[in-house]
Parts: structure tokens; C-alpha cells; sequence
């Protein structure tokens, strides 16, 4: 058996005090260690209503005092964490206990244990304070984590990832269902990045849109990283998920508008070299003129030449008028959108081209019931109704009545516009990618002037659309306005 | 002045500048004859026309081709005139003339080995009478 003296040598290693109890007599005797803790104290008090009102803090006081008692009564073990100001005046955690005696006939004398905790209870709150910004994070950033585990084929997902994929908490996903919750052009990659991971170890991070339960499509960004048993096997993939559907619908805005601003740029350039060849063929024909001029010997000669003067002014002035034109329809974008209906424009348009419409007997039949109307420039839907429609009917197909079919329709709230006709069509491999350029024009008619289709295509796009065509020879051509 | 050209031709649908084209021609006596094409089409067609009669005596010495025309421009031409140019013995010169100043334009006609220069207009009598008569 140990003595006293072993026994102290061995407690205080531990940083284990203790006090001793006679039950009968109530008196404490406090051991070396103890007292080299918190201090000697005073002889003339009771150990205990010192170690109440100078040691124990003043929160445990209650609690401890009544604990006390029905140890000492005998009627109950004791065993609290108790916080005490040591001799440097600080505070410390202790757990206080009894020591259970197996020997029940010892009855005269309890022991209670002081253990020194103060460094797991530190921990623990260590660990309390990261969970709390762990948790603080996940909420501020939408971070939820997951876990999959490879060998059951079972998923577990934390409370955030829960609310990210509008799911309830007691939600359980089902692994065979697991993706139902991508986009379904990301969930052949999505496969790919698990398999990858799930086989050789490749971790990932990578952008997906996701599915919620009921069906809301948002991007997120997801990590994973294998994780290995003792053998090292993969057992699992853990991960985290962050929703960044606000960054990314921002970041393809930023793309969207820098596509604009590029398309813009790029027509202005286009502009700036129409405007600069127009002008300078006249130019350049004035300057032959005068060379000309210098060089005539005759008066007759002088004068036929001065008739040119006359023509190239008035081209000049047409082409001036032209390029005027062209700003007119940029300057329209200073207008507002409103609500225009489908059928108003189409009636503006009718009444404004009547007459070459009755003149072709050209049959315009509109479908509007799909969409019956768009937030738009008024002027600009006219506009491109206007040259859509007379372009039809200018490029008809010799000997038929044109048609001309117009529809209105949205499909996954995208609206869209469809202009067909049974025109001569446009062999597309040939001329395809000028379309809609400027002063560009594939039929042998003397109308064209090839500015139509730029003006149209500069306005879907200045509202944020596209224009695409699609065409026959001899059967008709279909433009498809994405608004 | 070396012997004069037989036969020139313009592909452009600047009414005018042919004309004026027309003028210079006939005052400086640089041509016999002329040939006047609106655009592209036109003009190959006549190419085309010339390759199965096979009478190269009327197949031009120069071209004056000009780029922005209506149906077919002179890009285009030049794709197709590219295609048959060998079939004829006869050395044609051709120059690209036009007013676009755009140094992409400038860049795509010296891409081009049978263009002879990029002129832009206007082109300066001088000019003119030297062009011929380096082709003569």
C-alpha cells in the first residue's frame, strides 16, 4: 500500500489537491499542494467560510456550499467544476470530487479532489469560439458542407448546404438521386469530378449550377478532397458547397455588357469606315474632276465637266443624308422602353407600307398569342417590323404571292420572334456572315441599298438581343429575333 | 509614251468616277478600248464567257477593280477570277482601287498575288499614265 507521503508525491504530479474531512468533527484539513495553490490562510477562520468568501468564485458559491453539505451529511457524492483564484490572484478551473471509498465502513473520513482542468475547459471553449465562427462563416458566405461515404454510397449534408438546396432539415439525400440536384447540362461533369475523386484521389474545386428540390437553378462553387482510412483507401469525398449565384450572375453580366460594348465598338469602327469611304469616294471623284479640268483645252470639254460637279455634289448630299439616317436610329435609344404590344406595331407598320403591300397582294399573317406583347423601344420594334416585312416582300420569289408569317412566343422566359417568308431566299454558305453588314446586298435589284438589315441587327442588339436567319434558296427565308 | 494598251477595264459602280475614268482615258490616249463592268458578277461573267470561246484577244491587259460594289463586291471577285486566272495565257495586271483607307482592307489586297498595288482614290492623272504605261 502507498502511505500518505507517496500518495501526496503522486497527486501532486497529477496537479491533483485535496482536503480531508472528518465527517464527525466537520474539520478540513487542507493538503500541501492545496494550500501551495491558493495560498496559506489566515489561522483565526474557518478553512471553509475562507476558501467560500476568498477562493471559490463568487458564481459557485451557492451551488457549492449546498453540495457541501449533503456530502458531509452523507448523502450525496460531490462533483462540480468549480473556478478558484489561485495565489497569483488568477482564476482557475477545477473539477471537485469526492473520492468514492470502497471501503463503506469509512465513515469518519471523506476526501475531496481537486483536479486542475483549466486547460481542457481552455480548449473546449476553443473549440466552442471556432465552431462559432465556423458557423457564423457558413451562414454569412452560404458554405455548407457535405460528405459522402464511398464504400455504404451514403451522403450526409450539414443544416447549410440543407438551406442551399431549399431542402428541409430532416431532408436525408439519396445517393441514387444525387444528381437531380445539377443542372442537367453540368451533371455529366458533375459525375466526372465524384468519380475522379472517389477513384484515384483527385481533389476538386470547380463552378456548377445546381438544382434546388424545387428546381431553382443557381451556381455554386464546390471543393472536395478524398479522405483515407488507416490502409489508405479512400472511404470518402468531403466537401464544401458555397452558393455564388450573385458573383457569377454578376460576373456574366460584366461578360454580357463587355460583349455589348465590344459589339458596339466594333460597329462604330464599321461606322467610322463607311462614313470615311463614303465621303472620300465623292471626294476622290471631285479631285478627278479638277485634274481634269486643268488639263481640258477646250471650253466644251470644261463644261461637260463641270456637269459632273453638279452630280457629285447631289451624291454627296445623299450620302450625307444617309449617314444622317443611320445616327437618327442611334439617337432613338435615348427613348424609353414601354409595354408595346405586338399587334400595334404590326398595324403601324402594315398602314405605313401599304402600298407596296397591296401593290404585291403580300399576305401578312401574325401570331401573337404566345406573347402578346414586350418591354421595348416602340420606334425600334416598328423599325424592325418595318424592314423585316419589306424585305420579304422585296425579295419575293418571282410569280408567288408573298407570305409573309409572324410569331411571338417565349420558351423558358426567353421571348422570341419569328419572321418567315416564301421568298427567293439567300444561298446563306455564300453570304452568311454578311448579312447584316453594311451596304452589303445579294440580289440583282436595283432598290437595295444594303442598309436595311445592319439597321435591324444594330437594334436588336443595342436592346440586349440577337438576330440569327435561316434560309432556302427559292423556298423563303426565317428570321429569329431573341429579344 | 511606249506603244498604246489595247484593251483596260474598270469593275466599279461609281458611276462618275468611270465616267471620269473614261475622260482621262480618251484625253491622255491610253487605251484603245474599255471595258465597264457594275460589279463583280458582271465582270466574271464576261471572264467566264471569254474561257469557253477561248478568244483571249479580248481579255483586258489591266483591271481596275473596286472593292464596296453591289451584288458582288471585289473580294469576291477576286475569290472567283483567282480560280480561272490561269486558264489564260495572257498577263493580266489588276490593281484594287478604292476609297476605303481602312488598313485592314490594305493588308487583305496584298494578300492577294495577283494584285498588282492597293491605289486609293483618288489616283492622280500622273499616276494613271504611268500604269499604263508600265503595262504597255
Amino acid at each position: 500500500m502507498l502511505n500518505d507521503l507517496q500518495l501526496n508525491n503522486i497527486l501532486e504530479d497529477f496537479d491533483i489537491a485535496y482536503w480531508k474531512i472528518n465527517l464527525l468533527t466537520k474539520e478540513i484539513t487542507w493538503s500541501e499542494h492545496f494550500e501551495a495553490l491558493v495560498g496559506t490562510p489566515p489561522s483565526d477562520e474557518s478553512l471553509f467560510e475562507y476558501f467560500m468568501n476568498n477562493v471559490l468564485h463568487k458564481d459557485y458559491r451557492y451551488d457549492y456550499r449546498v453540495a457541501f453539505e449533503n456530502l458531509t451529511s452523507g448523502s450525496e457524492d460531490l462533483n462540480q467544476e468549480i473556478r478558484l483564484k489561485l495565489s497569483s490572484d488568477k482564476y482557475r478551473w477545477f473539477e471537485c470530487r469526492n473520492l468514492k471509498s470502497k471501503d463503506s465502513n469509512n465513515t469518519e473520513t471523506a476526501v475531496l479532489l481537486f483536479v486542475n482542468i483549466h486547460q481542457s475547459k481552455r480548449d473546449q471553449y476553443t473549440i466552442e469560439e471556432n465552431f462559432f465562427y465556423y458557423r457564423e462563416t457558413a451562414e454569412m458566405t452560404t458554405t455548407g458542407g457535405w460528405y459522402i461515404d464511398v464504400s455504404t454510397h451514403s451522403i450526409y449534408w450539414d443544416d447549410v448546404t440543407k438551406k442551399i438546396l431549399d431542402c428541409p432539415k430532416d431532408f436525408n439525400p439519396d445517393y441514387e438521386k444525387r444528381l437531380q440536384f445539377y443542372a442537367p447540362e453540368h451533371q455529366e461533369q458533375a459525375n466526372s469530378i465524384f468519380e475522379k475523386c472517389e477513384k484515384y484521389g483527385i481533389p476538386f474545386k470547380t463552378e456548377l449550377k445546381m438544382v434546388t428540390l424545387y428546381g431553382r437553378e443557381f451556381w455554386v462553387q464546390t471543393t472536395g478532397k478524398p479522405v483515407y482510412n488507416e490502409e489508405q483507401q479512400i472511404v470518402g469525398i468531403r466537401g464544401v458547397l458555397q452558393n455564388i449565384d450573385d458573383n457569377k450572375s454578376n460576373e456574366l453580366n460584366l461578360q454580357n455588357s463587355l460583349d455589348i460594348i465590344a459589339a458596339q465598338n466594333s460597329r462604330l469602327f464599321n461606322f467610322a469606315h463607311v462614313v470615311s469611304h463614303n465621303l472620300r469616294s465623292h471626294s476622290s471623284n471631285l479631285s478627278l474632276v479638277v485634274q481634269l479640268l486643268n488639263e481640258a483645252k477646250n471650253p466644251q470639254d470644261k463644261i461637260d465637266l463641270i456637269d459632273n460637279v453638279e452630280d457629285i455634289s447631289e451624291n454627296l448630299d445623299i450620302a450625307i443624308t444617309r449617314l444622317n439616317d443611320m445616327v437618327a436610329h442611334q439617337n432613338l435609344l435615348k427613348k424609353e422602353r414601354s409595354i408595346v404590344p405586338f399587334k400595334q406595331s404590326l398595324d403601324i407598320v402594315i398602314s405605313s407600307a401599304s402600298s407596296l403591300i397591296n401593290r404585291e397582294s403580300a399576305k401578312i399573317i401574325a401570331e401573337f398569342k404566345a406573347l402578346k406583347e414586350i418591354s421595348y423601344i416602340p420606334e425600334y420594334l416598328e423599325s424592325i417590323l418595318l424592314n423585316l416585312i419589306t424585305n420579304a416582300i422585296r425579295y419575293k420569289q418571282p410569280g408567288r404571292v408573298p407570305v409573309i408569317f409572324i410569331q411571338t412566343y417565349s420558351v423558358n422566359d426567353q421571348n422570341f420572334m419569328e419572321i418567315s417568308d416564301n421568298g427567293i431566299g439567300i444561298d446563306l454558305d455564300q453570304y452568311g456572315d454578311k448579312m447584316f453588314g453594311m451596304y452589303k446586298t445579294f440580289h440583282r435589284n436595283p432598290d437595295a441599298k444594303g442598309i436595311g438589315l445592319f439597321i435591324t441587327k444594330n437594334q436588336v442588339e443595342t436592346m440586349g438581343g440577337s438576330i440569327s436567319v435561316t434560309s432556302t434558296v427559292n423556298i423563303g427565308t426565317t428570321f429569329k429575333i431573341k429579344f | 509614251m511606249g506603244q498604246k494598251m489595247e484593251l483596260a477595264c474598270i469593275i466599279d459602280d461609281d458611276k462618275i468616277y468611270v465616267n471620269l475614268v473614261r475622260k482621262i482615258i480618251e484625253i491622255k490616249k491610253l487605251s484603245e478600248n474599255l471595258l465597264i463592268f457594275k460589279n463583280g458578277l458582271e465582270a466574271l461573267e464576261y471572264f467566264k464567257i471569254i474561257l469557253t470561246n477561248m478568244t483571249e484577244e479580248k481579255l483586258p491587259d489591266i483591271i481596275f477593280l473596286d472593292l464596296n460594289m453591289p451584288v458582288m463586291d471585289g473580294w469576291e471577285f477576286l475569290g472567283e477570277f483567282i480560280k480561272i486566272k490561269n486558264n489564260f495565257d495572257k498577263k493580266i495586271t489588276l490593281y484594287v482601287v478604292s476609297s476605303s483607307i481602312d488598313p485592314r482592307d490594305l493588308e487583305r489586297a496584298k494578300s492577294f498575288n495577283l494584285v498588282t498595288d492597293y491605289l486609293i482614290k483618288p489616283i492622280e492623272l500622273k499616276k494613271f499614265e504611268q500604269m499604263f504605261d508600265r503595262v504597255a
